[in-house]
């Protein structure tokens, strides 16, 4: 009976969202410039929202809840990589928007392009870009699904849940493009505080008084859950550190951060978002302390279910529309990165793949219509590996950043060493991505380190490797920064 | 000299978040509440934009 109230709220937060983000792109006219990069010409406070809107996605809202649930202090990884992420970046982003704005690209298997001038190695970055994006956008369709599931009490169920939520992400992106995305960012994000300071302040004072008092009874039931495990444990502190640092060096690293990169309007914008987005992480402290008093409240819920932790909470304390206003803004946390990310990954298919390897759809109209049509394709890849694949959500994250972590090199060595080229660089994605899929396929983690960081690594040794070994390019053929 | 300031300026945040976290890996002492663990990361979550603000003053950009 209270169904049709939260799914109406639902509906009326997506709505209006699209609404309001398209009274605001009206006047632009939309080419691929616009389509994909904005343009580029976003400011500061602009590239702010899209930034904030692609990272804190609905895997902050449900994904790093449940993770806190299920294991406790693993899950603090989260509010730290970004914050890495940051701060590594910050020495790279100039870099990457210079070569941008000088040669007018559009994604990122072009960027490598320019500075490394092979086909192999671009075609490569394509196709491992856009495979490594299938899971983070399957994350997203989960967490749709989960918010109509939940919210729709018994009506829906997962797998009409699943669909609906993929035709509702097609139709999103089919309608607002990325500066449409930047606009409804800024409306999701009022909410998300709001939710936020709800599920993460609200609740945990409404029924243990205060924070410390949360704390001191999540000691005396679960001792074990506010500290690492020990240094090799499955999810010890070795998994800790190597995890931050695939995620955090790796955080900017998938075609989709390329495009907001190039979305800039001048360095600046870049180093200043450097600088303050940190600040947004902080956030992420709400999100510890929902998952925690779920543990408290609702104990119990088992393996993905437990990526449902607070919603359980909401949906059985409380009245439906307030259900229906947080599942309605973590809906708008699964839609708005899923354009970002399907609209980068289609373009980069429809880009390098499509057109520049099979000659299809050269103009500005082939080009478009072939990465609508990619976002369609690939959005149905993410509902196929959503069938086959139930996983909680953390993981999915994690398997795209074995893949796109592998790209860390390309752009460090590409910035920093002039001597690195084309052949060590490809030699270093293949072996990288070979192990860390290898490892993580059979479930190894030697010492507890994650295995895409032991892919990283060695990615790391054959590009030093090979480069020391192979004649440097005369200088002239480099166009590094 | 100001090659390595900058380098430095960079990894002590990013060193704190990552490879120092297993010698903070405790409960005890609790701050406002918090884990140490916790609280440790949370605070340089926190401290981060101004070693960023400094690194970007020394640069120049603003």
């Amino acid at each position: 009976m209270n169904a049709p109230v939260a799914l109406g709220i639902i509906a009326v937060i997506v709505i209006g969202t699209v609404v309001f983000a398209l009274s605001s792109v009206r006047r632009f006219t939309m080419s691929p410039q616009e389509y994909i990069v904005g343009g580029r010409g976003f400011g500061a406070v602009f590239l702010w929202v899209l930034l904030a809107g692609e990272i804190y996605t609905s895997f902050t809202f449900l994904g790093a809840a449940g993770w806190t649930y299920s294991f406790g202090a693993p899950a603090f990884y989260i509010m730290a990589y970004g914050t890495c992420g940051y701060i590594f970046y910050y020495f790279l982003f100039p870099w990457i928007w210079r070569l941008g704005k000088e040669h007018e690209l559009l994604t990122q298997p072009d960027l490598f392009h320019v500075r490394y001038g092979s086909r192999t190695l671009t075609t490569l970055v394509a196709i491992v870009g856009v495979l490594a994006l299938v899971p983070y956008i399957t994350l997203q369709l989960s967490a749709l699904q989960i918010f109509l599931t939940v919210s729709g009490q018994g009506l829906i169920d997962p797998v009409l849940g699943a669909v609906v939520a993929f035709l509702l992400i097609i139709a999103f992106v089919f309608i607002t493009g990325l500066r449409g995305t930047a606009w409804a960012s800024i409306v999701k994000d009022a909410l998300v505080i709001g939710a936020l300071l709800f599920v993460g302040l609200a609740i945990p004072l409404q029924f243990f008084g205060s924070i410390p008092t949360l704390f001191d009874q999540v000691l005396r039931a679960h001792p074990d859950h506010l500290i690492l495990g020990g240094l090799t444990d499955s999810k010890g502190s070795l998994w800790y550190v190597s995890t931050v640092l695939l995620t955090g060096l790796g955080f900017f690293a998938g075609p989709q951060s390329t495009n907001a990169i190039f979305s800039a309007k001048d360095e600046n914008v870049l180093r200043r978002n450097a600088m303050f987005l940190p600040l947004y992480q902080i956030v992420m402290l709400l999100i510890f302390f929902a998952g925690f008093s779920a543990l408290l409240i609702v104990p119990g819920l088992k393996g993905p279910a437990a990526d449902q932790s607070f919603l359980a909470i909401v949906s059985r304390y409380y009245p439906a529309w307030v259900l229906g206003f947080v599942t309605g803004t973590g809906a708008l946390c699964a839609l708005i990165p899923s354009t970002a990310l399907l609209l980068s990954s289609a373009s980069v298919v429809a880009k390098n793949v499509a057109g520049d390897l099979f000659g299809i759809g050269l103009d500005e109209q082939g080009r478009l219509r072939t990465t609508r049509i990619m976002v369609v394709v690939l959005g149905l890849l993410a509902l196929v590996f959503w069938l086959y694949y139930r996983t909680q959500l953390v993981n999915l994250l994690l398997l795209t950043y074995n893949g796109i972590a592998q790209f860390v090199p390309a752009f460090f060595f590409g910035c920093y060493w002039k001597r690195a080229a084309a052949p060590a660089i490809t030699a270093g994605i293949a072996v990288g991505i070979t192990l860390a899929v290898a490892l993580s396929a059979t479930r190894i983690a030697p010492f507890g380190i994650n295995p895409g960081f032991v892919g990283l690594a060695a990615n790391v040794l054959v590009v030093v490797a090979v480069s020391l070994a192979t004649q440097p390019r005369p200088l002239e053929e480099v166009s590094a920064g | 000299m100001q090659r390595r300031l900058r380098f430095l300026l960079a990894a002590i945040p990013f060193g704190a978040l990552s490879v120092a976290v297993p010698f903070v890996n405790h409960v005890e002492p609790r701050i406002f509440g918090l884990p140490f663990l916790l609280a440790w990361i949370a605070f340089w979550v926190l401290t981060t934009p101004v070693w960023v603000w400094t690194l970007g003053r020394i640069e120049g950009h603003w």
